[in-house]
């Protein structure tokens, strides 16, 4: 499935050939030495036996993607999913790098838990580089702060509560103006904390049909609400994590216009699936952050193409069998998004008004902006390579998707993406260069 | 778009009753019909007929019940079936056994039927889809979703009495939104073509899009009862009291019980209905409950032709089904020999 060559330690370079750049028309060779881009003429002077070539002349390269939300459910939930087989996963997706989420066990809420997550990350050959959030309160318990400064000077660039809503308003206030003292932005999701959380379903025509205990639209927009008035008076950053609905797009508008200082995105299965299709219990569907109406979907892509949204993610959530096999409202939610990533995030520019360029600035360019991360200039000689090989044209189909993530819970794996109301799907990376490695995906491997 | 309804089996049959959603006019019609067969029987010396003798029948109740466990049993034992009662509610499922694991064990007890009673909506169609498939399902109430013996026996009490449903005005009173019985009523009456269902009830208690099933929301009970045919009311749990969906049981009777002031709104020879178990003075009048015009103990009597109906139907789909399975393994058989 998989191959990855060390290109850090031995003078392996790797030479990828007439690679189109995206927003650039003419193809050109990438060279990579030590881990870091390179002038091309250093392979004329180098023994053939250390150069590998990977031919990309019908790929596309782009930069490596950055997911805002995903779960690696390592430590304490590793039947699920764990660091190593999420961080492949990812990088086959075109991560290569991925915010993962504290509500782990236990949290992550202390430096002991960010090394282990680092040591782990870093331990995987040829994977996407797991970056911990910190969890806001200690145990996610929306009580007690975690030690935020200690937990950013270990590694974490945001701090979240992951899907726990938190019931204090004192304490999301007190939060918000101590993480805005060391400029730690929060990550969060706009879930109240009693309407609605027993629901699994949109309060909509679906789940009255189908008797399911709802999530009304008002769960989200209140919560909300209370974050951006908090925001108001405290200037912290906060960045607003998969957005579900047309009202809550119009609040955050709103709250862009006055000025404050709030990014958001949005999940990428929510650009195309509505609530209708949890029709028959099928608990494919069944999201933490429900599905919602026509209208709503339509509001997310307006909002991707305005503007509005700033970012998208994938919401990886990768489940054991067990978790989908009850009845629809005990089921375990989630999508495991990672296998099927790039034939939907190909098919984001047919939805909205943005360009795959645009598409791909989403997962790249803003993320690493609402992150705080340093950008350099992209593809500049002596700087650290990270890049994806993307083949745009293979076909992926069921039987010859990679199934890389230890979580086999994506409706694609029993759904035909036309009924779906999907185009065909298309588009996989076939190599991507990370973190001093190179793997190539669907090659033997010679591990 | 959605997974196929598990209800009917490869023949196109039922093989489970699940849910009266994705059943046609013509189905309900054969249950009821096969159900006035039944409905003699009580008049007979010997009550009793042979038609699942030798199958054994399981009521899996995760949820407390007497009636519906009751109803059922005694269907099943007119039908001459064994019947197995499983107390689930204080067993395996609180020792943190899985639902699935549950089911296997009480497949290896080699039973014909399963009764389900499950506190969670789709629990039905999850064993529906999960279980052996020699076994056939009833679902015997799934959560909010569906209770479809309690809307089928409430079409035969309607039917008994007016005969067509074609002109009638229905009005269902209450807590729309938390029960299984309005969702299957709505489902069976829409289906039969009534003339019109009426849905009142304090906001709280109306599910979102309600309008989608078929039905017309009135803003008041008044309103609502104004030349109706059919009255049907449901019962409002005490939880509902504490949990600020509605103020007191009290404020509830004022403004959507059955009074007898208000029953005379509605046609004279309106039918009073009612799932049971009722709270008298919260929805319905004690006077108007034991009224000349409620039927609401006749509808429990019906209950049990109605489901050794539909007992008798399934599992008579289920064993032409495996016939059939049989005959054409023994015909593939003789040509391999031949």
């Amino acid at each position: 499935m998989r191959q990855t060559h060390q290109l850090t330690g031995a003078d392996t370079v790797c030479r990828v050939k007439g690679a189109r750049l995206s927003g650039q028309s003419e193809p050109q060779d990438i060279v990579v030495q030590h881990g870091k881009f390179a002038a091309c003429d250093i392979v004329e002077t180098l023994d053939r036996q250390h150069l590998i070539d990977i031919d990309a002349s019908n790929c596309l390269i782009l930069p490596g993607l950055i997911d805002l939300y995903s779960r690696c459910r390592e430590p304490g939930l590793t039947r699920k999913g764990n660091i190593a087989s999420e961080s492949v996963a990812a990088l086959s997706a075109g991560f290569t790098h991925v915010m993962c989420t504290p509500d782990t066990v236990p949290a992550v809420d202390s430096v002991a838990t960010v090394e282990l997550i680092n040591h782990r990350s870093d331990k995987v050959q040829g994977g996407a580089s797991i970056i911990p959030m910190a969890a806001m309160t200690v145990a996610l318990q929306g009580e007690q702060l975690s030690e935020l400064a200690t937990l950013q000077a270990a590694g974490c660039p945001v701090a979240s509560q992951a899907d726990v809503p938190i019931d204090s308003t004192t304490v999301l206030y007190s939060a918000m103006e101590y993480a805005s003292s060391f400029d730690m932005p929060l990550l969060l999701t706009a879930r109240d904390s009693q309407l609605g959380i027993d629901g699994c379903a949109h309060a909509g025509a679906m789940a009255t049909q189908l008797g399911l205990p709802t999530i009304p639209v008002a769960a989200e927009t209140v919560a909300l609400s209370r974050i951006i008035e908090i925001c108001r008076e405290t200037h912290c950053a906060v960045h607003i994590s998969r957005v579900s609905s047309s009202r809550a797009v119009k609040q955050i508008h709103e709250a862009k216009q006055a000025g404050l200082p709030i990014t958001c995105d949005v999940g990428i299965h929510h650009l195309f699936y509505v609530d209708e299709l949890v029709a028959g219990y099928d608990a494919a569907f069944h999201s933490q952050v429900p599905f919602r109406s026509h209208e709503d979907r339509q509001a997310l892509r307006d909002g991707l193409s305005t503007g509005v949204i700033d970012a998208i993610c994938s919401d990886h959530a990768p489940q054991d069998i067990d978790a989908a096999l009850a009845p629809f409202p005990v089921t375990e939610p989630g999508l495991s998004a990672y296998d099927w990533f790039i034939p939907l995030m190909l098919q984001v520019p047919e939805v909205t008004e943005l360009t795959l360029a645009q598409v791909v600035e989403k997962l790249s360019d803003a993320p690493s902006g609402i992150l705080g991360f340093s950008t350099p200039e992209p593809f500049a000689i002596g700087s650290s390579a990270s890049f994806i090989v993307l083949d745009e044209q293979a076909t992926i189909t069921p039987e010859n998707v990679q199934a890389l993530s230890a979580g086999l819970n994506n409706p694609l794996t029993s759904h035909d993406a036309s009924s779906l109301g999907l185009a065909p799907l298309k588009g996989k990376v076939s190599a991507a260069v990370h973190s001093g490695w190179l793997t190539q995906f669907g090659q033997d491997t010679a591990e | 778009m959605s997974l196929v309804d598990p209800q009917f089996n490869k023949a196109g049959t039922l093989q489970h009753f699940i849910d009266l959603q994705g059943l046609d006019a013509e189905i309900l019609k054969r249950i009821l019909d096969t159900a006035e067969g039944f409905a003699g029987i009580n008049d007979r010396k010997v009550k009793q007929v042979p038609l699942l003798r030798g199958k054994t029948v399981a009521n899996l109740f995760f949820e407390n019940s007497t009636r519906t466990r009751t109803a059922f049993e005694l269907a099943a034992k007119r039908l001459s079936a064994d019947i197995l009662n499983v107390d689930l509610v204080t067993s395996s499922t609180s020792k943190g056994e899985s639902l699935l694991d549950t089911l296997r064990v009480l497949e290896s007890l080699q039973c014909d039927m399963f009764i389900v009673r499950h506190g969670d909506s789709g629990a039905a169609h999850f064993i529906a889809r999960h279980v052996a498939p020699e076994i056939n399902i009833i679902n015997g109430g799934d959560g909010q979703h569906s209770h479809p013996t309690q809307g089928m026996l409430d079409m035969f009490t309607i039917r008994r009495h007016k005969g067509d449903f074609s002109n009638l005005i229905v009005v269902i009173i209450g807590d729309i939104k938390h029960s299984r019985v309005a969702r299957s009523d709505i489902a069976a009456l829409t289906t039969l073509g009534a003339g019109e269902v009426r849905v009142v009830g304090p906001k709280t208690l109306m599910p979102a899009d309600v309008e989608s099933m078929g039905v017309v929301v009135y803003p008041t009970l008044d309103k609502a009862l104004h030349g109706a045919d059919v009255i049907m009311g449901l019962r409002l749990q005490k939880e509902r009291m504490t949990n600020a969906t509605v103020p007191s049981s009290g404020e509830f009777y004022r403004t959507f019980g059955l009074s007898p002031k208000r029953l005379a709104l509605a046609k004279p020879d309106a039918l009073i209905m009612h799932p049971g178990p009722t709270n008298r003075g919260v929805e319905i009048a004690g006077s108007v409950a034991d009224g000349k015009q409620s039927v609401i103990l006749e509808q429990v009597t019906y209950g049990i032709a109605v489901r050794m109906a539909v007992m008798s139907m399934i599992m008579g789909n289920s064993d032409a089904m495996n016939a059939q399975t049989r005959a054409s393994n023994e015909t593939s058989a003789a040509e391999v020999t031949s």
